[in-house]
C-alpha cells in the first residue's frame, strides 16, 4: 500500500494501479461485518436486488413475497456503525403491489427515478421511484422469470423478457408495447442479459446448460467461455451472481448454496466461500464504490459483505490495546491451574 | 499431547453419561489453553463428534464446545464461523438431517442447544455478528420459541393446536350429545327414582333418610345402653320384627329403677311377670343388621323396587356418569353439569339405601331367578341367566353319579325285558347299553322314552330271572358280559330268520297286450343277496401298537434324543439300537456315523459363510456360531466399540421389531410367495379352458 503511495506519489505509476490494487486487496478480504446492518424490512425470502449504477447509493430489493424494499446505503452519519435504512417500500398494503414473488427488479441505468420489476404474477411493471407508482405495466401469458435492460444503450429502449414460455419478448418503453418476440429456445428462460459493451447483444440462458445464444445486430462479440465448475442450484429459479468491478483481476460472486463462492472471472478458480446465510443465497450484488456485497437469501436476510479494516497495529503496551478491544473478546480461561 | 487430545475428546463424548467427567473435562481445557493450536484441533475433533449419528455422542460433544465456548475467543470464533452447521446438528433446524436417535436424548440435546444460543446471543451476540444473526434466523425464521420448555418449532405447536382443537370440538360435540341425551332421559329417571323412593317409603314407614348417617359403630355399642335406646328404636322396629311393641320398655324399667319405691317396683314386676327387677337386657346390635324379610305381604313393593334398582344400576348410573366425564372434559361447566351431577348423587344414594336395607328373600320355594338374585346383590352382573338345564338337574344318570358325588344306585335287577323288535338287540346288550338307554329314556323325544311309556302302560311280564336258577343267571349274566358288542346292522336284523322274499329277484312280467318276452323265470334266487342280508363285513386294520423304544441318539447339549419315531428319526436318521452314551451298539453303525459326522465338518451350508454370519451375529447381538465354522477366523470381532453408549441397534427390540423379524423373514416371505403362486395357478387351472385365461 505504501509502497503504491509512495509510486503514486512519484507519479511512477499509472493511477488506475493503486486503485486496481486497493481494490482487489479490499475484494479479497469481504467479511461480514458487525458495523454495518441492512434493516430488515422483508418477512419472507429476498429474490432479487439492485444498486443503481449513478451513484450506486440506492439499493432495490425484491422480496418473495411480492414487497420490494428502496434502501440508502450511504452512511452520512459519521458513525463507524451503520445501519442502513429503508427508504421506502412497496409493501402488501400497496395499491400496485406485485402479487407474487417477485423476481429481478433493475434500475433504470440512466436515472434514479425510474425502475423495473418482474413477478411471478406474469407482470412487468414500470415504477416512478419518486412518487412510488407504477407508469407501466406489461402483461404477459407465462411466469417472468427475469428481465433485463440495456445498460449501454442509447438508442432504443427495450427490455429484455424471459419467461416460462420458449420466447424472449423485447417490450419498447418509448411505445409501451413488446416490439420483438425472439425464438431459439425450446424451454423456459431463466435468465436475459444484454451484453455491458455492445448495445445490440443479448444473452439469454437456461440453467445449468451453458446453452447461451446470442442475437445480434451488427457485431459479434466474441464470448470467452470458462468453466466454474458445478454451481448447485436446487430451485428451479435462476441465481443472480454479480461481478466485481475495477479490480485488477475480476471476481464473481456466484450463490452456492447457503454460502457465496468467491471465482477469478477469467481462470475459474475458486477463491473463497463466504458464509453468513442460514438458508440458500438468491442473489447478491456488488457495490463497485466501496467494493462492498450485498447478499439476499431466503431467511429474509440482506447481509452487506464490507472489507475488513486493517487491524490495529498492537502497540508496545498490550494491556491499552486489549482494553479497547470489545470484553466479549477476551478469553475467560479461569486462572489457576487447578481449575483448568 | 496430539494424542492426548483426542483420546480425550473421544473418551468425553462417548460416555454416554448426561454429564460430563469433570477430571477429564479439566484436562482437555488444560490443554486448549496451552496453544490455539490445540483449540483448533480440539474445534475439528468435536465438530466430527457432532457428525456422529448418536444422539448421546452429539449431547457430550455439545456440552464440550459450550464449556470452551464461553471460555475462547478463539474457539468461539472457530464455532460463529461454522454457525449454520452447528445449528443443524444440535437443534436439527434442517428437516432433512433430523437429530439422530434415541429420541429422548436428542430431545435433551435441543433444549439443551436452544438454551446455551440464547445465552450465548445474550452475552456475545453483539460481538460476533454471525451469531446474533444465527440467533434472529432461530427466532423469526424457524420461530422456535426460546421460552418454551420443549423447544418446539412452530409446526410441531401447531399440530399440537391443531389435534387439541380437533379434540375439543369433539368433545363438545359430545356433549352436546350427551345434553339432548340428558334432556329426554331425566324425565325417566327422576319416576324411577319417585318410584324406589316410595317403594322405600312403603317398606320403611319411618324417614329412611336421615338414618344414613346413625349406623356407625359408635353409635351401636355392643352391649344395651339406656340412652342408647330412643335412636336405636327407629331402626330396630321395623327391621328385626314388628312383634316386639313393648320394647321399651324393660328399658325404661331399668332406667327408673333408683327411683322406684319397693312396691311400685313390685307392681312393676308383678305386671310384667318378672321374676326380678334386676334384669339387665343385652342388646346386640350391628349396622349390618337392618334386615328387611321379603314376605307375601311386600313382595310386589320388594320386586318393583329391584327392579327399578336393576334399571338404575345397569342403565341410569352408567349412562349419568358418562355424561358427568364428557361434560368436564368438554369443559362445561353450567347448569347441566350440575343437574348431571344431582341426578348421579341421588341414584348413589338410592342404590346405597336399597343396600342398607338388606332385603332377605323369602325363603322356601321361592323362584329360582330370585334365589340367585338375592343374598348377593352385589354380584348379582356376575350372573347371567341361563337356562334351567345347565345348573339343575332333576334326574343324575347312574353313570355320572359318582362324578356327583352321590352314592350308586341300588344295582339293576331287572333286565328289562324288550318288545319283539328289539328283542334281537337285547341278546348282545352290555349293562352300559342300558344305561344309556335309560339316559335317553329321559329325554321325551327319544325313542326310549317311548318304549318305556309303553312299557309302563303294559302290564308287567313274567319275570325270566325269578324263574331260573340263580347260578344259571349268573352264566348267563357272564356270557353277556363276554359277548361282544357290535353296532346294530342288517345282520342283526335278520338273525335267525329264513327270510324267503329277500334275495331274490323278482322279474316283472311285460305288461304289453300282444308282446310277451319268452318264458323267464319270474323269480332268481340271488345267494349274495341273502348271503349280504346274513353277514358283515369286519375289517381288520390290527390294533395300534405306540412305539416304545426312543432315538436315543447324542444330542449336541449331552442329552439323548426323546422322539419316539417308529423307524427313522427326523433328525438322527435311522434308529438303531445304542447304548447309554448314545453310541450304536453295532460296529458298522458307529462306524458309519462317525463318518457322517466327518463329512459335516468338512463342508460348511453356503449359508454359513463366515462373514456374512458375522454380520447377522453383529446385527442379531446372538452368536450364532460363526467362530466355531471359521477355524481360523479372526475370532469373534471387536466386542461394542463404546460400551457406555446407548445401542442403537438393539433399541429396535420392540414387539413389532420381532413381529416384523418373524413376518419379514425370508422363509416366511418366500412361503408366502409360493402360496400365492399357487393360489394364481390355481385360478389359471380353474379357467385354463378359456382362451383369456389361458394365455396368460
Amino acid at each position: 500500500m505504501l509502497g503504491f503511495l509512495s509510486a503514486r506519489q512519484a507519479g511512477l505509476d499509472d493511477p488506475l494501479h493503486l486503485r486496481r490494487a486497493e481494490s482487489t486487496r479490499r475484494v479479497l478480504g469481504l467479511e461480514l461485518n458487525k458495523d454495518r446492518d441492512v434493516e430488515r424490512i422483508h418477512g419472507s425470502g429476498v429474490n432479487t436486488l439492485d444498486i443503481e449504477p449513478v451513484e450506486g447509493r440506492y439499493m432495490l430489493s425484491g422480496g418473495s413475497d411480492g414487497v420490494i424494499v428502496l434502501y440508502d446505503l450511504e452512511n452520512s452519519s459519521r458513525q463507524p456503525y451503520y445501519t442502513c435504512k429503508a427508504v421506502c417500500s412497496v409493501g402488501r398494503s400497496h395499491p400496485d403491489v406485485h402479487k407474487y414473488s417477485v423476481e429481478t427488479v433493475q434500475w433504470y441505468p440512466h436515472d434514479t427515478g425510474m425502475f423495473t420489476s418482474s413477478s411471478f404474477d406474469k407482470t412487468l411493471k414500470i415504477w416512478d421511484t419518486n412518487t412510488l407508482q407504477t407508469a407501466d405495466v406489461f402483461h404477459f401469458e407465462e411466469t417472468v422469470y427475469s428481465h433485463h435492460m440495456s445498460p449501454v444503450a442509447t438508442k432504443h429502449c427495450l427490455v429484455a423478457v424471459g419467461t416460462r414460455g420458449p420466447k424472449v419478448q423485447l417490450c419498447d418503453l418509448k411505445s409501451g408495447s413488446c416490439s420483438h418476440i425472439l425464438q431459439g429456445h425450446r424451454q423456459e428462460i431463466l435468465a436475459v442479459s444484454w451484453s455491458p459493451r455492445y448495445e445490440f447483444i443479448l444473452a439469454t440462458a437456461r440453467s445449468g446448460k451453458s446453452r447461451q445464444r446470442r442475437y445480434k445486430f451488427n457485431v459479434i462479440n466474441y464470448l470467452k467461455r470458462v468453466n466454474y465448475g458445478k454451481i448447485c442450484n436446487d430451485s428451479r429459479k435462476g441465481l443472480k451472481f454479480t461481478v466485481s468491478c475495477g479490480c485488477s483481476s475480476e471476481f464473481v460472486f456466484v450463490p452456492y448454496g447457503s454460502t457465496i463462492a468467491v471465482y477469478t472471472v477469467y481462470s475459474g478458480e475458486q477463491i473463497t466461500m463466504l458464509k453468513g446465510h442460514y438458508k440458500s443465497v438468491d442473489c447478491c450484488v456488488f457495490q463497485p464504490n466501496f467494493q462492498e456485497l450485498y447478499s439476499g437469501s431466503r431467511d429474509c436476510n440482506i447481509l452487506a459483505w464490507i472489507p475488513a479494516l486493517y487491524e490495529p497495529v498492537p502497540d508496545d503496551n498490550e494491556a491499552t490495546a486489549k482494553s479497547q478491544l470489545n470484553p466479549a473478546f477476551e478469553d475467560a480461561w479461569s486462572s489457576s491451574d487447578e481449575e483448568g | 499431547m496430539d494424542q492426548r487430545l483426542s483420546v480425550l475428546v473421544e473418551d468425553l463424548t462417548t460416555s454416554g453419561e448426561p454429564q460430563l467427567d469433570p477430571e477429564k473435562m479439566k484436562e482437555l481445557k488444560k490443554i486448549c489453553k496451552s496453544s490455539e493450536e490445540q483449540l483448533r484441533h480440539a474445534y475439528h475433533l468435536l465438530m466430527t463428534q457432532l457428525t456422529q449419528e448418536h444422539a448421546e455422542v452429539r449431547l457430550s460433544a455439545f456440552q464440550v464446545v459450550a464449556a470452551l465456548f464461553t471460555r475462547s475467543h478463539q474457539f468461539r470464533l472457530l464455532v460463529v464461523s461454522n454457525f449454520q452447521e452447528f445449528l443443524e446438528l444440535t437443534l436439527g433446524t434442517d428437516h432433512e438431517q433430523p437429530l439422530p436417535p434415541p429420541r429422548e436424548v436428542a430431545q435433551k440435546l435441543r433444549r439443551a442447544a436452544i438454551q446455551a444460543v440464547e445465552a450465548w446471543n445474550e452475552k456475545f451476540g453483539e460481538a460476533y455478528k454471525k451469531l446474533a444473526l444465527g440467533y434472529h434466523f432461530l427466532r423469526h425464521n424457524k420461530q422456535v420459541d426460546f421460552q418454551d420448555i420443549n423447544a418446539r418449532t412452530l409446526a410441531e405447536r401447531k399440530r399440537e393446536a391443531e389435534k387439541q382443537r380437533r379434540l375439543d370440538s369433539i368433545y363438545r360435540e359430545r356433549a352436546k350429545q350427551a345434553g339432548a341425551e340428558m334432556e329426554e332421559m331425566s324425565e325417566e329417571v327422576r319416576s324411577c327414582l319417585t318410584e324406589v323412593e316410595s317403594c322405600f317409603q312403603l317398606l320403611v314407614p319411618f324417614d329412611f333418610a336421615t338414618s344414613p348417617g346413625v349406623p356407625g359403630e359408635d353409635a351401636f355399642p355392643s352391649t344395651s345402653l339406656c340412652p342408647a335406646a330412643p335412636g336405636l328404636q327407629d331402626e330396630e322396629l321395623p327391621c328385626c320384627s314388628k312383634d316386639l311393641p313393648a320394647f321399651p320398655l324393660p328399658l325404661q324399667a331399668d332406667d327408673g329403677s333408683g327411683d322406684l319405691s319397693d312396691e311400685e317396683q313390685d307392681e312393676f314386676v308383678r305386671s310384667h311377670g318378672l321374676g326380678s327387677h334386676k334384669y339387665m337386657l343385652g342388646l346386640e346390635l350391628h349396622p349390618g343388621d337392618v334386615v328387611l324379610q321379603e314376605t307375601e305381604d311386600n313382595r310386589a313393593v320388594v320386586h318393583s323396587a329391584r327392579d327399578a334398582l336393576k334399571l338404575i344400576r345397569n342403565k341410569f348410573l352408567p349412562s349419568v356418569c358418562s355424561w358427568v366425564q364428557l361434560f368436564t372434559r368438554a369443559g362445561i361447566h353450567d347448569q347441566r353439569l350440575r343437574r348431571a351431577i344431582e341426578l348421579k348423587t341421588e341414584l348413589e344414594a338410592a342404590v346405597r339405601k336399597y343396600k342398607e336395607l338388606n332385603i332377605k328373600p323369602q325363603e322356601g320355594p321361592g323362584r329360582l331367578t330370585t334365589f340367585l338374585e338375592d343374598g348377593s346383590e352385589d354380584e348379582e352382573e356376575e350372573f347371567v341367566e341361563v337356562p334351567e338345564k345347565e345348573g339343575y338337574e332333576p334326574h343324575i344318570p347312574d353313570h355320572l353319579r359318582t362324578e356327583y358325588g352321590l352314592d350308586p344306585p341300588a344295582a339293576p335287577v331287572q333286565i328289562l325285558k324288550k318288545d319283539p323288535p328289539e328283542g334281537l338287540v337285547a341278546q348282545g346288550v352290555h349293562l352300559r347299553t342300558r344305561t344309556r338307554r335309560d339316559e335317553e329314556a329321559s329325554d321325551p323325544t327319544s325313542a326310549a322314552a317311548q318304549l318305556r311309556l309303553l312299557r309302563d302302560r303294559l302290564p308287567p311280564p313274567a319275570s325270566t330271572s325269578s324263574s331260573q336258577e340263580p347260578d344259571e343267571a349268573q352264566k348267563l349274566a357272564a356270557e353277556r358280559a363276554r359277548a361282544p358288542v357290535v353296532p346294530f346292522g342288517v345282520d342283526l336284523c335278520y338273525w335267525g330268520q329264513e327270510q324267503p322274499v329277500t334275495g331274490k329277484i323278482l322279474k316283472a312280467d311285460s305288461q304289453h297286450r300282444f308282446w310277451k318276452p319268452s318264458e323267464v323265470d319270474e323269480e332268481v334266487d340271488n345267494a349274495d343277496v341273502s348271503e349280504m342280508l346274513r353277514s358283515r363285513h369286519i375289517t381288520f386294520a390290527g390294533r395300534f401298537e405306540p412305539v416304545q423304544h426312543r432315538c436315543r441318539a447324542l444330542r449336541p447339549d449331552g442329552r439323548l434324543c426323546e422322539r419316539q419315531d417308529r423307524l427313522k428319526c427326523p433328525f438322527h436318521g435311522k434308529i438303531v439300537p445304542r447304548d447309554d452314551q448314545g453310541q450304536p451298539l453295532n460296529p458298522e453303525d458307529r462306524a458309519r456315523e462317525q463318518r457322517q459326522q466327518l463329512q459335516r465338518q468338512t463342508e460348511h451350508p453356503d449359508w454359513q459363510d463366515p462373514e456374512f454370519m458375522r454380520d447377522v451375529e453383529a446385527a442379531a447381538g446372538v452368536d450364532l456360531g460363526s467362530s466355531r465354522c471359521s477355524g481360523k477366523g479372526k475370532g469373534k470381532g471387536k466386542k461394542r466399540k463404546y460400551p457406555n453408549l446407548t445401542d442403537l441397534k438393539k433399541q429396535a427390540d420392540t414387539a413389532r421389531a420381532r413381529i416384523g423379524k418373524k413376518v419379514f423373514d425370508k422363509a416366511a416371505v418366500r412361503r408366502v410367495v409360493t402360496a400365492m403362486n399357487q393360489m394364481d395357478q390355481k385360478k389359471h387351472e380353474k379357467f385354463a379352458n378359456q382362451f383369456n385365461y389361458a394365455l396368460n
